[in-house]
């Protein structure tokens, strides 16, 4: 027999059941939910403060663009706050010309300023070119050049934050990937102070929304677009990963929040912590890191002269 | 009932009164992994589907 399919809050139909399994929400509410979870991981975790230039990492994607959605929304009438879209193009044939467009769409309906910076005018190649004989690598490569390019785009804007729309399944998947790893350094670091004169904060609003939220926001207010799936995904390990919490999550629906608990409770102990004295600047760059040469430059250098210094 | 899959491909199944969420598992889809469309609806996965319905699976996409 069908069951009652109307919102716990409103006579409406119900989009998506609640994290309990027992609430239903109807898209008003969904809207009214997340908008609330997400005002709240900003205020507790004091994620921006009056005075914020925040350079939202808009990828076109579907969680950046939820991101800008529901920070603007939250943001509206706040004057002390400026929002910026950051756009990295990576130069990703296929796949970049869509999302990239979705991200122009967005920041014209939302009236925000927008600054994209490609790889190639950054680094003097596109990602497709420098994963030339290394595209099992994608990911790590693409990682590791996006992250130095959204810090270069977000301190040429003026930026005193990076928001990113990093949600709960990915925190979830990044917890079990650094274990895996047995890499306790990064399963630890929290980006979301930053350091003074070396790092900008980043700041993950959406890090209380699963993914299949964020999805259904965007399919019910109409900002939902079959974008394609990057080519280089299928190289991830994070893709494993993503598919083993999943069906994991379905008989045990605690998995993703036992992940994120089991971080902070580590995070807590206070095992590691940075030493500011360790941090020297790469010698090519310039740019902060743990060594003589940054990872970005690392990868750059087999194939771009001005890295071989 | 007609499905709709990801890849747009469409195949008839003959289930009638079945919970959504098992369709999802017969196919290979982690509930948590797609979002359902029922007859031109997002929907709870948790609802039924009868054999005069259409289902549409939309896979949520990775990366960039």
């Amino acid at each position: 027999m069908e069951r009652d399919n109307h919102c716990s809050f409103c006579s409406r139909a119900a989009v998506i059941l609640g994290s309990d399994e027992k609430t239903r929400l109807c898209q008003d509410h969904l809207l009214e939910d997340l908008l609330r979870r997400v005002n709240d991981t900003i205020q507790t975790n004091n994620l921006i403060q009056p005075g914020d230039h925040i350079a939202v990492a808009l990828s076109g994607g579907k969680d950046s663009t939820a991101l800008i959605l529901l920070l603007s929304s939250i943001l509206k009438s706040r004057t002390d706050i400026t929002v910026t879209a950051i756009t990295i193009d990576e130069g990703i044939t296929g796949y970049r010309e869509e999302t990239l467009q979705n991200a122009k769409n967005m920041v014209k309906i939302l009236g925000i300023n927008h600054y994209i910076l490609s790889f190639a005018e950054l680094f003097g190649k596109d990602l497709d070119h420098l994963l030339l004989g290394k595209t099992h690598r994608a990911c790590t490569i693409c990682g590791v050049l996006r992250r130095k390019a959204l810090t270069v785009a977000a301190r040429t804007i003026g930026a005193t934050k990076i928001a990113t729309g990093h949600n709960r399944d990915d925190e979830a998947q990044s917890v079990l990937m650094n274990v895996m790893r047995g890499d306790i350094t990064r399963l630890v670091q929290d980006s979301r102070e930053g350091s003074p004169g070396l790092f900008l904060p980043r700041i993950k609003p959406l890090s209380a929304i699963y993914e299949k939220e964020l999805l259904i926001y965007l399919y019910v207010t109409g900002h939902y677009i079959e974008l394609p799936e990057c080519p280089y995904a299928s190289t991830a390990l994070r893709r494993e990963i993503r598919e083993i919490i999943s069906l994991f999550r379905y008989k045990h629906p605690e998995a993703c929040d036992g992940l994120i608990d089991f971080r902070d409770k580590v995070r807590n102990c206070n095992l590691l912590t940075p030493d500011p004295n360790t941090i020297q600047h790469c010698r090519i760059c310039k740019e902060p890191c743990n060594g003589d040469i940054c990872q970005a430059c690392l990868i750059l250098r087999p194939t771009i002269p001005k890295y071989q210094l | 009932m007609q499905i709709i899959l990801p890849d747009k491909s469409s195949r008839i199944i003959s289930k009638d009164n079945v919970p959504i969420r098992e369709i999802l598992l017969d196919l290979g889809f982690a509930p948590s992994g797609v979002i359902v469309i029922k007859n031109g609806s997002v929907v709870p996965d948790d609802l039924i589907a009868g054999d005069d319905d259409e289902i549409r699976i939309i896979k949520i996409a990775h990366g960039g």
